[in-house]
């Protein structure tokens, strides 16, 4: 393997980061070789574009330092610059109704006559630099807002390769891209390498990492807990996801075989291919896979939100439409969504307010809501949920997240929905709380309810689920039934090249 | 290697048509500003028997430069996704300042107007700093700033009075000939001038996206400023030729420029929500506005619908502008 | 003239293009009608409205309806606009000019134009600062002079007043306040315990008397320059009563106040504004158009009335709102003018012939 220099081109020593209390990054540590790739590997919220951030000096460390070339080096957009440090941030920097030209140039415009911007010259010079990094299907002219996402990737990454930096830092640049478009960015990071550049990738595909990292670092909970030339993926998998928590799991009850409520066939939308569901009363039907893979789609499609553009839900057998969260109301179907602040709740009322305010009309008569009706039904919710408050008239913005969750998963259960679909819910929930959610949700399963679960912590879908679907690019690629079902297992399924539909 | 094995088809719409699709608020306020200027002498030419002559066009032109002046400033503003409820108070001072200070020659009007469009791009500084550096909502500062200026306008020139050099109303705004048209003319050279600067483009950046201006360099704060100097300076020129067309001078004249500046701006095309738009739009916004009224005037509109139809016009605008916009936009590539 | 015979061609094939069949308005007038155009500034109150239907109703009113062909614009109290439209009737050549204006200064450049043009320009009521313009007003000053001394000598030169004032940056605000602070200098007894604006609105004297109210010792004279029957409703509800002498405007209600309203009887003397000060104007345009009367600068006396001239049906009226203004018309032997309350309300016109008094030559 590579000899170590003995001067890394960037280092980071024991640095940690917190974000108003949550430690994000604690005491990790990284150097990267001149001429070398570098990946850095684990779970969503493990700490790498928190690392990355830092070495690319967009935030400063609570504590630790960073070196490069052994220097100190100094934070700051403008100092990173300085230091040759190129970034590919993970959510795209790119102004949307600039040109692609303009942003491929930005800050080193072609100057004309009295030293003026020429902006006629500028389409030409963008598609002479990018014909000659071998793109030639993007249109220079376009407006970035008007092209595909993969496009807009590429142009990002074309406007660091560029400026052909000494440190490249790249974090999951290849989550738009397909194969054919990976293959040439590893022959861009190949050149840079050659010529010494030091490279940092992450990425939650593995095949990409074996073929591209000279190193890998592997991160979990903020820190790295391994630094290999050379890992095998079940290795690296365990190491990744750690702990055991079978303890805050409820016990897992077999699935009642019971014709689905839900189904789904040939449902597409954008980010995700055509999809086929069923989903049982009484089921727990888990929705596993890495950030950004459809789930969203699919979730928020099925409760209305446009994307849906064809194929068939059916509920009982009877097709139905859902074209907005109105029909899904209709339908019974509720959307429990992890960003509680800006879907659903109103923070500064009351929680007996914000549990009845879709089923007034219900428990009103004559146009005046019936008090005694009202309280009776929200302090059934309240005990049913285990919801912490000392009174109904709390406002729900006092609550801890949890409870939030419960609240706003009371609402539906009183609309009388039956799917209920939990996007993520656990979300920044502390492990109490997670405890009683996990409770709840194999209750509400028992009383035959029918829950499509999905959660970016792959332990809580091994552990809760009856059966997990795994997706990948937008497609169920591995249908794993849930008895002694592993989080590495899930987690594989999700990342591993090889793995496919069931 | 390449991305692509399709890579040579170039799929790729031709350039006018992205030319269009990418100016189209622009062409619009040019279509808008045609039909208004073509419905002008038509309604003109029916009323009273004649094309508009010397007179009308003078008249038009000295009315609508104090406008492009204030509307090309707000657009300035109106780019980095901002918004100026203090110009109005700006041509207030400018204009009160002017009256009190200028006295009987060309050259002392010369050069107090230097100082007057230093005070307004002083008025622009504090602004500017209370939205870059204070990180407050430009609506918020510039409601308050509005105030501010409006009353120190008052400070003054008490009741409205002074004189204005009659060579300085002949020099900004001749009554005889549409002179001002040359003052249009320079304010668009100026902006393509200014587009084509390194500040330029960070105005358009921050516009964009100001997070991914910042994460790409661009000096948020210095380019803030510059925006709202410009537009405080551009807002005393108004002023000027404000005072200089009325020969005199009212702190309190000027207030309307804040909205019909805002008005003149989203007729051109400048969208409100930033990196969107140009200031030529923005005087084509201005020119319409004016001619809007002479239409009205001309077509005998009663005088109590009149705001009705101004309102009306704007609306039709704006809705047909977005519409269209949006169908080229969302062609089929 | 070929070029002229050209254009009117153009237009003709214009119109026809357009499908318009409005025949041209202007073209079939009576030859020896005089063409005279109303700007006014903006039309946001009962004062501005009434001011309005007394010309509309005028111009269907002999001598005017035989000799006056006229128009009238509104421009939403903005300077520009104004000043287009002064444009667009000089475009028209009409033969005189009435303005209202917006600004005192703001207008003097389209206005000189219009001058050097030939065209007679009248300015009343806010009237202008160029001597290209006729005026035809009140005298502001002596208003708030007349009103300080009545406060003055009503409370027998001792006490504490307060001022409630108009539109700041105005010369009508500017004199009427130049007028009052003549008066206090001459009393040194009397205190002016607060200056502040009422802007001329009856709601905003209101809200803002009620705001500052409370940090006022005992109010023995209230000085106002409008929205007197705001004022006098902060007191009532702030339970200052029985109310203070008042000096104010001609608001109906504060004269309603005079004669007895909702419990409380004021002293007060009210001077208006008079709105018929644009039949003045429109009168003197006719005269000097007809070469009857020479060009000159015309100050009417204002009407007033005290609590003990207050005449209900006359100069008050108890079934009209409060915000009406009672000085549409001037009465009395020597009136300048005398129209009836539909002429100030609708626009309707009167019986008869319409005389307006000018002063004597």
């Amino acid at each position: 393997m590579l000899a170590t220099p003995a001067v890394a081109a960037i280092a980071a020593r024991s640095v940690s980061k917190s974000f108003g209390g949550v430690k994000a990054l604690i005491s990790a540590s990284i150097a990267i070789s001149p001429g070398s790739v570098h990946a850095l590997v684990g779970e969503n919220g493990a700490g790498k574009s928190t690392l990355i951030k830092i070495l690319g000096g967009r935030i400063t460390p609570d504590a630790g330092s960073v070196t490069i070339d052994g220097e100190p080096a100094h934070s700051g957009i403008a100092a990173s610059r300085r230091h040759g440090i190129g970034t590919v941030f993970q959510e795209l920097t790119l102004l949307p109704f600039m040109t692609v030209a303009e942003n491929l140039l930005l800050g080193r415009e072609p100057r004309g006559r009295f030293g003026l911007i020429d902006r006629a010259a500028m389409p030409d010079v963008a598609e002479r630099e990018l014909a000659a990094l071998g793109i030639t299907h993007i249109d220079p002219r376009a407006l970035t807002a008007d092209i595909a996402l993969a496009e807009r990737q590429i142009i990002e990454i074309a406007r660091v390769i560029l400026a052909k930096p000494r440190i490249l830092l790249l974090d999951e640049p290849t989550s738009a891209l397909v194969e054919r478009e990976v293959a040439w960015l590893f022959g861009q990071i190949r050149a840079l390498r050659d010529g010494g550049t030091g490279i940092v990738f992450t990425s939650h595909r593995w095949g990409e990492i074996a073929a591209i990292a000279d190193r890998i670092t592997i991160f979990r909970n903020g820190s790295d807990v391994g630094c290999f030339d050379s890992i095998d993926e079940d290795e690296a998998i365990t190491l990744m996801t750690g702990r055991q928590l079978e303890a805050l799991f409820p016990v897992r009850t077999p699935a009642p075989a019971k014709p689905p409520v839900l189904t789904l066939r040939g449902v597409r939308a954008e980010g995700i291919a055509p999809l086929d569901l069923a989903l049982s009363s009484g089921e727990i039907l888990g929705i596993g896979g890495l950030a950004g893979h459809g789930h969203r789609s699919l979730f928020f499609g099925l409760f209305g939100a446009p994307g849906f553009t064809q194929g068939e839900i059916k509920q009982d057998g009877r097709a139905i439409r859902i074209r907005s969260p109105r029909d899904a109301i209709r339908a019974g179907i509720a959307l429990v969504p992890e960003d509680r602040k800006s879907e659903g709740l109103f923070l500064p009322l009351k929680i007996r307010d914000n549990l009845t305010l879709p089923i007034l009309a219900r428990l009103s008569r004559f146009g005046a809501i019936r008090r005694g009706a009202e309280r009776s039904l929200v302090d059934d919710t309240i005990a049913q949920l285990a919801i912490r408050t000392p009174s109904p008239s709390q406002p729900v913005g006092v609550l801890s997240g949890g409870n939030q969750q419960k609240v706003l998963l009371g609402r539906w259960l009183l609309t009388k929905a039956r799917i209920l679909l939990l996007y993520d819910v656990t979300r920044g929930v502390d492990v109490a709380t997670k405890h009683e959610i996990y409770d709840l949700v194999a209750k509400l399963a028992r009383e035959g309810y029918a829950i499509l679960f999905y959660s970016s912590d792959a332990e809580e879908l091994a552990h809760l689920c009856h059966r997990v679907l795994v997706m990948r690019r937008g497609a169920f690629v591995a249908d794993l039934p849930g008895a002694d079902l592993t989080a590495e297992a899930i987690v594989s399924a999700a990342m591993r090249e090889s793995a496919h539909a069931a | 290697m390449q991305p692509d094995t399709t890579a040579d088809a170039l799929p790729r719409g031709n350039r006018l048509g992205h030319l269009i699709a990418q100016n189209i608020g622009l062409i619009l306020a040019g279509a808008i500003l045609l039909i208004a200027i073509v419905a002008f002498i038509l309604i003109y030419g029916i009323e009273q028997q004649r094309l508009p002559g010397n007179f009308e066009l003078t008249s038009t032109v000295n009315s609508a430069v104090p406008l492009a002046f204030a509307a090309v400033g707000q657009c300035f503003v109106v780019l980095t996704k901002g918004i100026d409820l203090s110009v109005g108070g700006v041509v207030d001072l400018a204009n009160a300042m002017a009256a009190v200070t200028m006295g009987k020659s060309l050259t002392s009007g010369l050069v107090w107007s230097v100082v007057i469009l230093m005070v307004g791009a002083a008025c622009g500084l504090v602004n500017g700093l209370l939205v870059a550096l204070g990180r407050l909502q430009p609506i918020v500062v510039t409601l308050g700033t509005l105030s501010i200026y409006q009353g120190l306008a008052i400070r003054v020139l008490p009741e409205p009075g002074g004189a204005i050099p009659p060579s300085f109303t002949n020099f900004l705004v001749n009554p005889n000939a549409p002179y001002a048209l040359i003052f249009i003319v320079l304010l668009a050279l100026a902006w393509s001038a200014f587009r084509r600067s390194r500040a330029g483009v960070d105005l358009y950046a921050i516009g964009n996206d100001e997070a991914a201006a910042r994460a790409l360099g661009v000096n948020i704060l210095r380019t803030k400023i510059i925006a709202y100097m410009l537009d405080g300076t551009l807002a005393a020129a108004a002023g000027l030729f404000l005072a200089a067309s009325a020969t005199a001078g009212d702190a309190t004249t000027g207030n309307s420029y804040t909205l019909s500046s805002i008005v003149a701006v989203v007729l051109g095309g400048v969208s409100l929500f930033g990196g969107r738009g140009s200031a030529i739009g923005a005087i084509a916004g201005a020119l319409i506005t004016t001619l809007i009224v002479n239409i009205l005037f001309f077509g005998h509109v009663n005088p109590l619908f009149q705001s009705f139809y101004e309102g009306v016009f704007l609306l039709i605008a704006v809705v047909v502008g977005g519409v269209i916009g949006g169908t080229i936009r969302r062609r089929p590539k | 003239m070929n070029q002229d015979a050209t254009r009117r061609a153009v237009i003709a094939a214009m119109a026809a293009g357009a499908g318009l069949s409005a025949m041209p308005r202007s073209a079939f007038a009576a030859p020896k009608k005089f063409k005279i155009a109303l700007s006014n500034s903006y039309i946001g109150n009962e004062w501005r409205i009434e001011m309005v239907n007394l010309f509309k109703a005028a111009l269907e009113m002999e001598p005017y309806k035989s000799q006056v062909e006229g128009s009238y614009f509104n421009s939403g109290n903005n300077v520009s606009q104004e000043s287009q439209q002064i444009s667009g009737m000089i475009a028209e050549r009409v033969d005189a000019i009435l303005v209202d204006a917006a600004s005192p200064t703001g207008l003097n450049g389209i206005i000189q134009q219009a001058h050097a043009r030939g065209i007679l320009v009248i300015s009343f009521d806010n009237v202008v600062t160029t001597p290209a313009a006729i005026k035809v007003n009140t005298d502001q000053f002596k208003f708030g002079e007349t009103l300080a001394t009545w406060v003055a000598k009503k409370i027998g030169g001792q006490g504490n007043v307060i001022m409630v004032t108009g539109v700041a940056g105005t010369t009508v605000n500017e004199q009427r306040n130049k007028g009052a602070e003549s008066v206090w200098q001459k009393h040194p007894g009397i205190k002016i315990v607060n200056r502040y604006a009422g802007d001329w609105d009856s709601a905003t004297a209101e809200k803002n008397t009620a705001a500052i109210l409370p940090s006022l010792p005992k109010i023995d004279g209230i000085w106002c320059q409008g929205g007197t029957d705001g004022v006098l409703k902060a007191f009532i509800a702030a339970k200052r009563t029985p109310l203070p002498p008042t000096a104010g405007e001609a608001e109906n209600g504060f004269r309603k106040f005079m004669l007895g309203y909702m419990g409380q009887k004021v002293d007060g003397l009210s001077i208006g504004q008079p709105p018929y000060l644009v039949l003045v104007a429109l009168e003197l345009a006719r005269r000097i158009l007809n070469k009857t009367y020479p060009r000159r600068d015309i100050t009417i006396p204002f009407p007033f009335v005290t609590d003990a001239t207050v005449k209900a049906g006359q100069t008050v009226f108890p079934q009209m709102t409060d915000s009406f203004f009672t000085d549409f018309t001037d009465s009395g032997p020597n009136a300048v003018v005398k129209v009836g309350v539909n002429a100030a309300l609708h626009g309707t016109p009167g019986p008869g012939t319409l005389t307006v008094h000018l002063p004597k030559v």
